[in-house]
């Protein structure tokens, strides 16, 4: 009965939609929108000069790649999570999340959280959400994120490193607060993405900088990493405004490699 | 996998015993990126006809990159009397140096020539300056009444340079243009530039007219009039100026908006004062009805792939969100917060919805998942409604109303842009008094 | 025939209780509806030619019926046709407010054919916030706005 009632009301509708379509009227006067026209493009510059990588080391790259393609397909859970929002975003289909959610549908609080990222001491604060986030994932992606991060530690390792390790905490505190007044976080680059850029330093013994190498500087220009090849450049012009670092006056060996790990999916999520 | 295995095994044994001293790097500054913008220079003058002249083209097209690049709020573009060398130079040979002196980290230099045919060639470059190299450099042609789009295409490109994500400044943008006192307001479509560059009106006033929206090619815009007094959902052709009603009702039409294929137009249509939703295909005119309930259901918007649709509806009592399959079937709620919920638009990227929330006499503008979860509030004012996203899916415009005195005294509506992240709320500026803003996708797309 | 009395007091008195019930139950306070006469115009002379409407609702409560019962008379009398223009206060997305219009110009002329007038006597248009009457930003403004006005067609 509804069935036939709704269809009867459709089959109207289309013969109102034919019979009555009115004819179309023409303003009195004509609209003159600028035309879209056409630009041609050409590229003048060669594509960015990627850090010279001698013959030597090509093989090494290689191999790096070629993990690094294990790692990826290994699906980083960030990229699981978008797909599954992607294919199906009907509620019901999704799994249920914290209720701590909830807290952030307070008008005040979220104000809040917005004025947040601008102080970032308050970044150290407990944050409910996250470690929500953080108990979401399955525990097959904690292996593999696992797996992953033992893979790049791999290809860390691939050049000799000093018997003598270690900075005191102090020491360390030291570097980071110089690099971090150096560092423009690129505001663009997504809040919700997992994005770490590793550069490796060589360090003389005046704190100034010898040498500093993106460490998979191959992800830069390979397609859809351009928010990697962002937050890369970012890190490298960090580094050099750095230059030279204020380093402590003796032990040098202990220092005169350092790997820094760059990550601004913290300040970002604001 | 054997291999891989053992590397593994090694790897976890080597690790313990060498490592480098690594330091993770998790704070920065969170200010716009310093950036020099150098003029133009001009490469042969001599071709450059009074009329060309007039248009200062050397400092008006980097003014207009200036002026997109701040007003994204990722990028603080610093005063050009600082910059120690000329347009030439920079161009062509940079002293990085001079540019460190001033604490920029990016410049952006170009060249300007009239070629044969008569057409401005603009060639810029990106240079990091902390890097001391060249990261971007293209040429571009068109004609030289054009340049502001070239200005706009230029834009975009340093912007994806920059940010790794699409830019946003070849657009246009549909909008309501309101003058005239509250009680009377006299209603006119209107468009314009991005930057609010070209303003148009596209309709005289006679008639009330309400909420155009951009059909993803940006050749049409569907919206609703009261022209004769019968309110209705309407198209327009914004090259020849033709109007045509959307299949004629019996009853109001309202609140449409175009499929993400630009073949339908999906809109509410009350009938015996109960709002539905239906389809209508542009070309068939076959009218398709997708919801049927006695509640309000209205402000429908599809998702980027067409197989969802995203509405208001007040069917649980108050005015909250839902969403649908393309068929009507499978709804479901996903406002859960406390308020009440309009203007659900889904965002190009697909994975959030923007929307409208009102909340103890407050009006925010907000974003959540596609599942109702994560909703973050971006804004909050006495009134505000109505986002519309831009083509990248980073920045929100909508507008917002102040309050009115004693006859309506002080009343006011505007434009206004919002990053998603929150950050950076800028007015639009327009001639006139302005409303329900609709953003087209990239013009050169 | 006094039974008859009592028996009718007794129903008033029930409805009146389901009535008031119904009118507190809403999430928001529901009975902010306009009780002055300040925006009211007359179709003839002791026929208001409005109504007003509670926040969010389309329902008419009961000064509402007695307006409209004197509209019903009128128009069946005089044999003229109207249009019942539905408004909303501009507290509401412009959207929600179109149909919020069309539903309350909608429950006037339910109401009005109710009382015998032709359903082909009675039209309906919905304004939404886009006419208020007052453009104050106001709760009393607001209240004056959240209205259906029955206009006469020449």
């Amino acid at each position: 009965m509804f069935k036939s009632l709704s269809l009867s009301i459709l089959f109207h509708m289309s013969i109102f939609a034919i019979t009555f379509f009115t004819l179309p009227f023409v303003m009195k006067k004509p609209i003159d929108v600028p035309p879209i026209i056409s630009v041609d493009l050409i590229q003048i510059s060669e594509k960015t000069a990627l850090p010279f990588a001698p013959k030597a080391r090509e093989i090494i790259e290689k191999i790096k790649e070629e993990k690094q393609r294990i790692v990826t397909k290994q699906a980083p859970p960030k990229i699981i999570k978008k797909e599954k929002q992607d294919a199906i975003p009907m509620p019901d289909q999704l799994k249920k999340k914290k209720p701590k959610e909830t807290d952030k549908q307070n008008p005040e609080e979220v104000k809040d959280e917005i004025r947040q990222s601008s102080e970032f001491e308050k970044k150290e604060l407990f944050d409910p959400n996250k470690i929500a986030a953080l108990i979401d994932k399955s525990k097959e992606e904690t292996a593999e994120v696992q797996k992953k991060k033992s893979l790049e530690i791999t290809q860390d390792e691939d050049s000799s490193v000093s018997l003598d390790k270690g900075l005191s905490i102090t020491q360390e505190d030291a570097i980071k607060a110089q690099i971090f007044k150096c560092w423009n976080i690129p505001l663009g680059l997504p809040y919700n993405e997992d994005l770490t850029v590793r550069i490796r330093l060589k360090l003389n013994k005046d704190g100034s900088i010898l040498n500093s190498e993106i460490l998979d500087h191959v992800r830069m220009n390979r397609p859809g990493q351009s928010f990697y090849k962002v937050l890369a450049e970012s890190a490298l012009r960090a580094v050099r405004l750095c230059n030279p670092l204020k380093m402590p006056s003796t032990g040098h060996d202990k220092w005169k490699e350092l790997q820094l790990n760059f990550d601004a999916k913290e300040m970002l999520k604001g | 996998m054997k291999r891989l295995s053992l590397l593994l095994i090694l790897t976890l044994f080597i690790t313990k015993s060498f490592a480098v001293v690594t330091i993770d790097i998790t704070r920065g500054n969170l200010e716009p990126l310093p950036t020099a913008i150098s003029n133009f220079y001009i490469d042969n003058p001599e071709r450059f006809s009074e009329n060309i002249k007039k248009l200062n083209l050397d400092k008006n097209l980097p003014k207009v990159i200036k002026s997109n690049l701040t007003r994204s709020g990722l990028f603080y573009v610093l005063d050009n009397k600082s910059y120690i060398q000329k347009p030439k130079l920079s161009h062509l040979k940079p002293r990085f140096e001079d540019w460190k002196l001033i604490k920029a980290q990016i410049m952006i230099s170009g060249k300007l020539k009239i070629d044969d045919k008569g057409r401005l060639r603009v060639e810029f470059r990106l240079w990091d300056v902390v890097s001391a190299k060249e990261i971007e450099g293209l040429a571009l042609f068109a004609t030289p009444s054009s340049w502001r789009r070239i200005a706009h295409i230029i834009s975009d490109k340093i912007y994806q340079r920059l940010t790794g994500e699409e830019g946003y400044f070849d657009t246009r943008i549909i909008y309501v243009a309101e003058s005239g006192p509250k009680t009377q307001r006299v209603k006119k479509l209107a468009i314009m530039d991005q930057d609010g560059a070209n303003n148009k009106f596209l309709t005289l006033g006679n008639e009330l007219v309400l909420t155009p929206r951009f059909s993803p090619n940006g050749k049409m815009v569907t919206y609703m009039s009261y022209f004769k007094n019968l309110p209705r959902v309407y198209l327009l052709n914004i090259e020849t100026g033709i109007q045509e009603v959307v299949g004629d009702f019996p009853g109001m039409t309202f609140a449409p908006r175009f499929s993400p294929d630009g073949k339908k137009v999906i809109m509410s249509f009350a009938r015996d004062g109960n709002s539905d939703i239906y389809t209508m295909d542009v070309k068939s005119r076959r009218v398709e009805q997708i919801t049927s309930n006695p509640a309000i259901d209205t402000s429908p918007s599809y998702s980027p792939d067409g197989r969802f649709i995203v509405f208001n509806s007040d069917r649980s009592g108050l005015q909250q969100i839902y969403v649908m399959r393309n068929d009507g079937r499978g709804v479901k709620r996903i406002s859960r917060g406390k308020g009440l919920y309009g203007t659900p638009v889904w965002s190009p990227r697909g994975d959030l919805i923007a929307f409208t929330k009102i909340h103890k006499g407050k009006f925010y503008i907000g974003v959540m998942r596609t599942n109702g979860t994560g909703e973050r509030l971006l804004t909050q004012n006495f009134y505000q409604e109505a986002p519309s996203w831009s083509p990248n899916g980073r920045v929100l415009i909508f507008y917002r109303e102040t309050a009115g005195g004693k006859k309506g005294q002080g009343a006011s509506a505007n434009l206004w842009a919002v990053d998603i992240t929150g950050y950076n709320e800028v007015k639009i500026k327009t001639p006139t008094d302005a409303s329900d803003p609709s953003w087209s996708g990239l013009l050169s797309k | 025939m006094s039974l008859i009395n009592i028996r009718n007091f007794a129903i008033v008195t029930v409805l009146g209780f389901l009535l008031s019930a119904c009118a507190t139950g809403g999430k928001r306070s529901a009975n902010d509806w306009y009780e002055g006469t300040d925006t009211v115009k007359f179709l003839a002379s002791g026929v208001p030619d409005r109504v007003f409407f509670a926040t969010n609702k389309s329902s008419l409560h009961t000064a509402a019926k007695g307006t409209l019962n004197k509209q019903a008379a009128y128009i069946k009398k005089s044999g003229l046709s109207v249009v019942v223009e539905g408004h909303a206060d501009e507290r509401g997305t412009r959207e929600y407010n179109l149909a919020l219009g069309e539903r309350r110009a909608n429950a006037v002329r339910d109401y009005l054919m109710s009382q015998g007038v032709g359903g082909g006597k009675v039209t309906v248009i919905s304004y939404g916030k886009e006419r208020p009457v007052n453009p104050e930003s106001s709760r009393l403004a607001w209240s004056q706005n959240r209205r259906s006005v029955s206009v006469k067609v020449k």
